[in-house]
């Protein structure tokens, strides 16, 4: 049997391929000052990777290749750009926090950019068996990136953690995977929703929904399968700390969604109540947690894991009411485009405001408003988003979010969107705790007589674009809304 | 099936045979306090794994799997913890405190796997006896149908590889560095 092959559905996966290959041959023949250069290649390759999906968008319409196992839609090209994206500004901030210390350089840009090759198939994946490989290709490199600050203990800590837990859930994973596949007959998420009506009294099915759940929350980092994150964010150089929070957790996250969505939307009485009780213990152990935090990496791991379920909140809820799950995943998708921008702001002022302070406590990071204003300012504007204050994006997640649910209806929802609200408030707290160490407590000596550097570009630029979007977004929503209503394609089984 | 006719059937018997081994040989992995003999006593498993894969007429998943995991995994495994001079004799430390924790939960999730999986495949009979797995279908397969997990695959062992060597390299420390760069 033969199979056409849409070289232009492929395109984005096949310009990061060969950004892959360009970079670790390029590295070849690069001295140590001037390897630079091989970052210089991937950032133009991942932006170069979104210009057959602007083509595509543009041109609309669903391609399908392999038996409708790897679907290129609107959904799928939106999730690409929003992995490209937050990976590009990823690439960015690691540039001169890679190159001010003895790091290899080349190496790490090699796997970063085949961990964003995994997600761009993985988006695709209409089929455990690609979904599989894309998701672990996302995260397989990401087990020695956590690893690579070779000479710091806590950094080898973060990579052990995070390779044996993650090598046990992606065993349970599969395992769930291999039962669904023994049941339905079938690898296709079409046709294993087509076979589940069928299997549904089934103890075996109940059980490899759930064992599918424990695998994909390992990786989205809710709760209770979140152990590994602050230990493994805190050791992390922390570019990679931005990534795990922003590009592998969405992976996780966007996996699971697709599964549920399109493969087992017949037996949601399973998976509902498990979402929902994840989602209610991401937000209230992650906001719970996050409140007693000294440092501002730990702050932002816990503050991920409450973020994460404040993500799965409308999906759980909707499922749960037995509402309509479309409305539910475009507010998912919202949240999640929202949550990687203003995400990703917040880990680059950390590596500047690290950089500046030569610290990662909050403690340490007192009066640094008055030493840098602007880092300052920028401080504050992502950390007000996170917590979902207008004007800046984040209010409208939050809103849309909270919209969903009441339009979901129900008592259980309900109480989840009380959570949700009470969650909130903790949240707004410690992300002020440390707009309060930044603006109103008065700086040490120490801070003030430290010379003022200049930033690299790199930083300032990762800094202006996050930026620049969290305003945009939050001032006109729409744009915000184009991507979630987008995403609905793939509620028409457009593929 | 009656007893007399499970009996008659010759696989049944190589299948029981084959089934003690592996229990054996997979509780040894655990318990065995020795790393050399945990990895010996997991070849042994996975050549019985093997076997199986053969009773089901899965010749080319019995032949990877001896190639694979027992030819490269394990061997490099073995190498592993002599190039490391990890402990090769007896050592304590393999064991931990929560053990009889850790083997009631094992024991639970047994109990509840097999009851579903009874519950799910009890009573399907299979009948693949004499008619084995065309490699060809199976070549075929991962070359079209399944081409692009199969080339992604190679990415994730590219980046496993590269990275690997990495990270378990040693570096050179300034000092050693200086003293190169004045050779």
């Amino acid at each position: 049997m033969t199979f056409e092959i849409d070289y232009l559905a492929l395109a984005p996966e096949l310009v990061v391929a060969g950004t892959i290959i360009a970079a670790l041959l390029l590295d070849l023949f690069l001295t140590r000052s001037k390897k630079y250069w091989v970052a210089v290649l991937s950032v133009v390759g991942v932006a170069g990777g979104l210009v057959p999906i602007v083509y595509m968008l543009a041109e609309g319409g669903t391609r399908s290749m392999f038996d409708g196992s790897y679907v290129v839609d609107e959904f799928a090209l939106i999730l690409k750009i929003v992995f490209l994206v937050s990976g590009y500004l990823v690439l960015l901030m690691s540039v001169s926090y890679i190159e001010a210390d003895r790091y290899y350089q080349g190496e790490y840009y090699f796997l970063l950019l085949s961990s964003i090759l995994g997600s761009l198939v993985m988006s695709s994946s209409r089929d455990l068996i690609v979904l599989f490989i894309g998701l672990e290709l996302t995260t397989g490199p990401l087990f020695l990136l956590a690893g690579w600050r070779k000479g710091d203990a806590k950094s080898n800590e973060a990579s052990l953690k995070f390779f044996i837990l993650g090598v046990l859930s992606t065993a349970i994973l599969l395992y769930g995977m291999s039962l669904l596949f023994g049941l339905t007959g079938s690898v296709e998420f079409t046709a294993i929703a087509a076979a589940i009506p069928d299997l549904v009294s089934e103890p075996a099915l109940a059980l490899s929904v759930l064992f599918l759940i424990v695998g994909f929350a390992f990786k989205a980092s809710a709760v209770p399968f979140h152990f590994w994150a602050p230990d493994t964010y805190e050791g992390a150089p922390t570019p990679v700390a931005a990534y795990l929070s922003v590009n592998s957790k969405a992976a996780g996250f966007v996996a699971m969604l697709i599964v549920m969505y399109t493969a087992l939307p017949g037996i949601s009485e399973v998976w509902a109540p498990a979402l929902w009780v994840l989602a209610a213990l991401s937000m209230t152990v992650g906001n719970l947690s996050a409140l007693r935090q000294g440092n501002i990496v730990r702050l932002l791991a816990y503050s991920s894991i409450a973020q994460a379920g404040f993500m799965l909140v409308p999906f759980a809820a909707a499922a749960v009411a037995g509402s309509d799950l479309a409305q539910a995943f475009s507010a998912t998708v919202v949240y999640l485009v929202i949550y990687a921008l203003m995400n990703l702001g917040a880990f680059a002022v950390v590596i500047a405001g690290a950089r500046r302070t030569g610290s990662g406590d909050i403690d340490d990071w007192a009066g640094l408003g008055q030493k840098d204003p602007v880092l300052g300012l920028l401080t504050a504007l992502f950390f007000l988003s996170l917590a979902g204050i207008p004007p800046l994006a984040g209010w409208y997640a939050k809103f849309v979010m909270f919209a969903s649910v009441i339009e979901a209806g129900g008592i259980s929802t309900l109480v989840l969107a009380a959570i949700a609200a009470v969650n909130s408030v903790i949240a707004f707290y410690y992300y002020a705790r440390v707009i309060k160490a930044v603006w109103l407590d008065t700086p040490s000596e120490e801070l003030l007589a430290r010379p003022g550097r200049e930033y690299a570009g790199s930083i300032k630029l990762t800094l202006a674009i996050s930026m620049g979007l969290t305003i945009a977004i939050g001032i006109y929503p729409t744009f915000a809304t184009y991507f979630g209503e987008a995403s609905r394609v793939i509620a028409t089984g457009g593929g | 099936m009656t007893v007399d006719a499970w009996i008659a059937e010759p696989v049944n018997w190589v299948f029981s045979i084959v089934a003690v081994v592996i229990l054996f040989t997979a509780v040894r992995v655990v318990t065995s306090p020795n790393v050399v003999h945990a990895a010996l006593y997991l070849v042994a498993a996975l050549a019985g794994s093997a076997v199986m894969f053969l009773l089901l007429s899965a010749e080319f998943v019995a032949l990877v799997l001896v190639l694979v995991y027992i030819g490269a995994v394990l061997v490099l495994f073995l190498f592993g913890i002599m190039i490391t001079r990890a402990p090769t004799g007896f050592d304590e430390g393999l064991s931990n405190d929560r053990k009889l924790v850790s083997a009631a939960i094992s024991l639970v999730l047994l109990g509840v796997l097999s009851w579903a999986s009874l519950s799910a495949f009890g009573t399907d009979t299979v009948n693949t006896v004499g008619s084995p797995t065309a490699t060809e279908i199976l070549g075929d397969a991962i070359l079209g149908r399944f081409v692009i997990p199969f080339e992604v695959v190679s990415f994730i062992l590219l980046s496993a590889l590269i990275g690997g060597i990495t990270v378990a390299r040693r570096d050179l420390t300034p000092l050693e560095e200086e003293e190169r760069k004045a050779v």
